[in-house]
């Protein structure tokens, strides 16, 4: 049997420049890890004979309050830095699931793209800067704290997404932006044939919500209740004006979708965002896998009802959450027991794949992940993204095999 | 045997060598370039890849250029080569109103794209100041920026696709809606040195229904730049914040009549976007700590055509200075946000100790200087006074944890300044993207890396 990998919390960029540099000269392979919120995104390395946890590098390296600037190391959890940025009425826009244990490096490697970033942009939008070891052991710094800068290659914004399989990331530097004064959320049943027309009414409104959702299920993790298709989830943020006025034309879109009555709440209104958020990649035991596809906006609403038909055909049972703001569709597929889940999961995978072959894999905790396709269809650019592999990582030291393409 | 090639690959019609046509293209807004050996403008991405498989069979370096309004030497090449100009690979092929995207071709001209989106309650954020000649191509090679993206941000954030031909001829495409490494950030602000964009999917806004312009008179540059700092930090973002002196506003007033008051020592020029309700308090709460701050008088334009002047003025600034010198050299360097009145005096020590005249046009809210030092050329004293000037207002951004660029880019101009902000090893990462896109070096050779460098090969210990 294969001992257990060493596992090892460096405190220090140079540290952890070290460890990943004698790993790579003895051919060893690093797993990384952060919080793990986002594990089920990817696939297991194939191999680990360490495991570098990040956790240890956290705290805020520099709090420019005056220039609405922030580095931070990158194990820091992402409810510190929002805690720290509220005391001073500004926010970067994470929107990442368990902010609690998400750290800013994790969810910058799993290139989280959340809710509100039709609105405020993506969280690589306010990357400015950043530090970062390479598989050799090398730290190669990117950008720093000016919110403008196009000295060289964007190299901060490049290692996004890339799942540590290209350098550790150490520091992250950001720009920042106030929050908004006010935040209110809608939850509306929706009533047999509403849920395509209350997804378009909401992708039409005039004043932008920070988030809409068509949700199904995910009873007692997002708030509301289903009626005959499920619920309407609406977040808006801004001035008293603005809530104002959103809030007369939400009820009225809703109204004209055959959605007879809105709930508004104010107290909580983001903290109950936020468990939408959690939904996405929350996890039945091992009772469930949650698949996700970036459709465009109209195209979200039909992509979750096929997946919903496939599983139907499996006799899984299905919930989803429609973001009709941004396209994505999540649908969560569940049985009664692991066992059960397991004797159908890969057939569902691979018919699955066969209608939406765009179809990631958000969560699971289930012994088959690494049988599924996780990543989906493999982009149009892996070859160049193979070579950059190479080019970065020769010896394929850092989480080998764990993302696209068997990179 | 180069010209023979790209002529029955494309045409004589394409294909540009007369000495006189070469000349235009060995400049672009920097003073310096090399007279390239042809000229040619293709019609599709396919007419891409034969140039550049024709380029590198001949062993010729490719530039790919939009309109030349670069200001760092990025569009012109050093020695030879084949300069690819998109003039006529300048149209919208597809607006997607729903999903508010469009995809354009790299030769379409930046302000066009938001005149043609507009009857669709839409519009393309990023405004350089050259917006009505400067292309979407050009502007994605250099991420560039412009007045609103202050709250809007820099190309790179309204980018969401490329169509790219690499440096053997083939195509390949990014988007951000896959999975995989952002190779669309890799790409835009890569000076032309990764690929060559043919196409680009860009993200457009709903264009506000309420937009406040106001002209901020104070006393001195010193007052102007503390109020917009001090606006930074009390949390307040508007969409655009952009201070002129008064060598810069009595230009503007003298070519535009725009409505600058000329006898102010500095002008802010504020700009407030979002709900009609809010407009008010918004402007009310700027203008309190602008007053604050020594400001002398504040006036809000009352129209759309008010407004249309105010910013007309504002990015004819450059243009206008033709008035005060023959020549100008604009300096790009950037701040953090609280360091813009350190960095003012810094500008203004530079130029008096070096006896150059300077104008100052910025995006202040961005900590983003644009002096703008005046010389004539002909003048060999004024030329190095110049050099020495921008040398050390760059030195000054750097030592105020600043940076070389903040928008125009590095190109020729800037490259061995690439090391006074990145250690060799932060250059090498750099330069190992460089190795998978362009191993040969055929790819806009000489730009953004430091003379000496181009084939830097950094292993392991």
């Amino acid at each position: 049997m294969k001992a257990l990998a060493e596992r090892v919390a460096p405190q220090s960029a140079e540290a952890a420049g070290e460890i990943v540099g004698a790993c790579d000269r003895a051919g060893e392979k690093v797993s990384i890890v952060g919080g793990n919120t986002l594990e089920g995104m990817s696939l297991p390395p194939e191999r680990v004979d360490l495991t570098l946890d990040v956790t240890a590098l956290r705290g805020v390296v520099a709090n420019e309050r005056a220039d609405l600037t922030l580095a931070v190391r990158a194990g820091t959890p992402l409810q510190d830095v929002a805690t720290l940025l509220a005391a001073q009425g500004m926010f970067v826009p994470f929107d990442a699931p368990q902010p609690l244990y998400a750290t800013v490096g994790g969810t910058l490697a799993a290139g989280w793209a959340g809710p509100r970033r039709h609105l405020y942009g993506r969280v690589r939008d306010y990357l400015i800067g950043s530090t970062v070891v390479l598989a050799d052991g090398t730290i190669a710094r990117a950008g720093g704290m000016v919110v403008k800068n196009v000295a060289g290659y964007d190299m901060s914004r490049f290692y996004v997404g890339s799942f540590g399989t290209l350098g550790i990331l150490v520091q992250a530097n950001f720009k920042t932006i106030p929050m908004p004064p006010h935040a209110r959320c809608f939850l509306a049943p929706l009533p047999e044939r509403t849920r395509e027309r209350a997804a378009v009414q909401l992708a039409g409104l005039s004043i932008r919500p920070s988030a809409a959702f068509i949700v199904r299920g995910f009873e007692n993790a997002v708030d509301g209740e289903d009626g005959d298709e499920g619920r309407v989830f609406a977040l808006i943020e801004g001035s008293d004006a603005l809530l104002e006025r959103s809030t007369l034309e939400i009820r009225s879109a809703l109204g004209r979708a055959g959605v007879p009555e809105t709930q508004v709440i104010d107290a909580g209104a983001r903290a109950s965002f936020e468990r939408v958020v959690d939904a996405y990649v929350a996890c039945l035991g091992e009772r469930s896998v949650t698949y996700g596809i970036t459709a465009l906006a109209g195209g979200a609403e039909r992509c979750a009802l096929e997946i919903e038909a496939v599983a139907l055909r499996h006799a899984l049972r299905t919930e989803s959450i429609v973001d009709a703001m941004n396209g994505d569709a999540v649908v969560r597929v569940s049985d009664a027991d692991a066992l059960a889940l397991g004797a159908k999961i890969e057939t569902f995978d691979e018919a699955l794949h066969e209608v939406q072959p765009r179809a990631r894999v958000f969560a699971s905790k289930h012994a088959h992940r690494a049988s599924l396709r996780v990543w989906g269809e493999p982009p149009a650019a892996l070859e160049q993204m193979k070579a950059l592999k190479a080019r970065f990582d020769p010896n394929r030291t850092l989480n080998p095999g764990r993302f696209i393409g068997g990179i | 045997m180069l010209r023979e090639r790209l002529v029955e690959a494309l045409g004589a019609g394409a294909v540009k060598t007369e000495p006189e046509d070469l000349a235009v293209y060995s400049f672009d807004a920097y003073t310096d370039g090399g007279r390239p050996s042809a000229v040619v403008l293709p019609q599709s991405t396919r007419d891409v890849c034969a140039i550049v498989k024709i380029a590198r069979d001949c062993g010729e370096p490719i530039v790919a250029r939009g309109a030349g309004t670069g200001l760092c030497g990025g569009a012109v090449p050093m020695q030879g080569g084949v300069v690819l100009s998109f003039a006529r690979m300048n149209g919208v092929l597809e607006l997607d109103v729903a999903n508010r995207r469009a995809r354009v071709q790299p030769g379409l001209i930046n302000r066009e794209l938001s005149r043609y989106a507009a009857s669709s309650g839409l519009f393309y954020a990023p405004d350089p100041s050259s917006q009505l000649i400067s292309t979407i191509g050009g502007n994605i090679a250099t991420n560039a920026g412009g007045p609103h993206c202050l709250s809007y941000g820099t190309t790179v954030n309204h980018v969401v696709g490329l169509e790219v031909v690499d440096a053997s001829g083939e195509v390949f495409t990014t988007s951000l809606d896959d999975a995989g490494y952002d190779l669309t950030a890799a790409l835009v602000g890569s000076e032309g040195t990764l690929g060559i964009v043919t196409s680009a999917w860009l993200k457009l806004m709903t264009l506000p229904e309420d937009v406040r312009v106001a002209v901020v008179a104070f006393d001195d540059l010193g007052s102007a730049s503390a109020a917009v700092s001090a606006i930074i930090a009390a949390g307040i973002v508007p969409t655009a914040l952009e201070i002129m002196d008064a060598v810069i506003t009595r230009a503007v007033e003298a070519a535009f009549h725009a409505g600058y008051p000329t006898e102010a020592a500095a002008i802010l020029l504020v700009e407030h976007a979002g709900l009609r309700e809010d407009g008010e308090s918004c402007e009310a709460a700027i203008e309190a700590i602008a007053r604050e701050h020594g400001a002398r008088s504040w006036r809000s334009a009352s129209s759309q055509a008010e407004r249309d002047a105010l910013w007309a003025g504002r990015k004819g600034a450059a243009g206008a200075t033709g008035r005060i010198a023959p020549n100008y050299y604009t300096q790009d360097v950037c701040v953090p946000r609280s360091k813009l009145p350190e960095a003012l005096r810094a500008v203004e020590a530079a130029a008096a100790q070096n006896g150059i005249v300077v104008g100052n046009v910025f995006h202040a809210g961005d900590g983003n200087l644009h002096p703008l030092l005046m010389y004539d050329r002909r003048e060999r004293k004024q030329v190095a006074a110049v050099v020495e000037t921008g040398n050390v207002i760059l030195q000054a951004a750097i030592d105020l944890g600043g940076t070389i660029s903040g928008e125009h880019g590095v190109g020729w101009e800037k490259r061995d300044a690439m090391t006074r902000v990145y250690s060799t090893a932060d250059l090498a990462t750099m330069g190992r993207v460089r190795d998978v896109f362009d191993p040969a070096r055929m790819l806009n050779p000489e730009k953004i890396f430091p003379s000496g460098t181009q084939c830097v090969e950094v292993k392991a210990p």
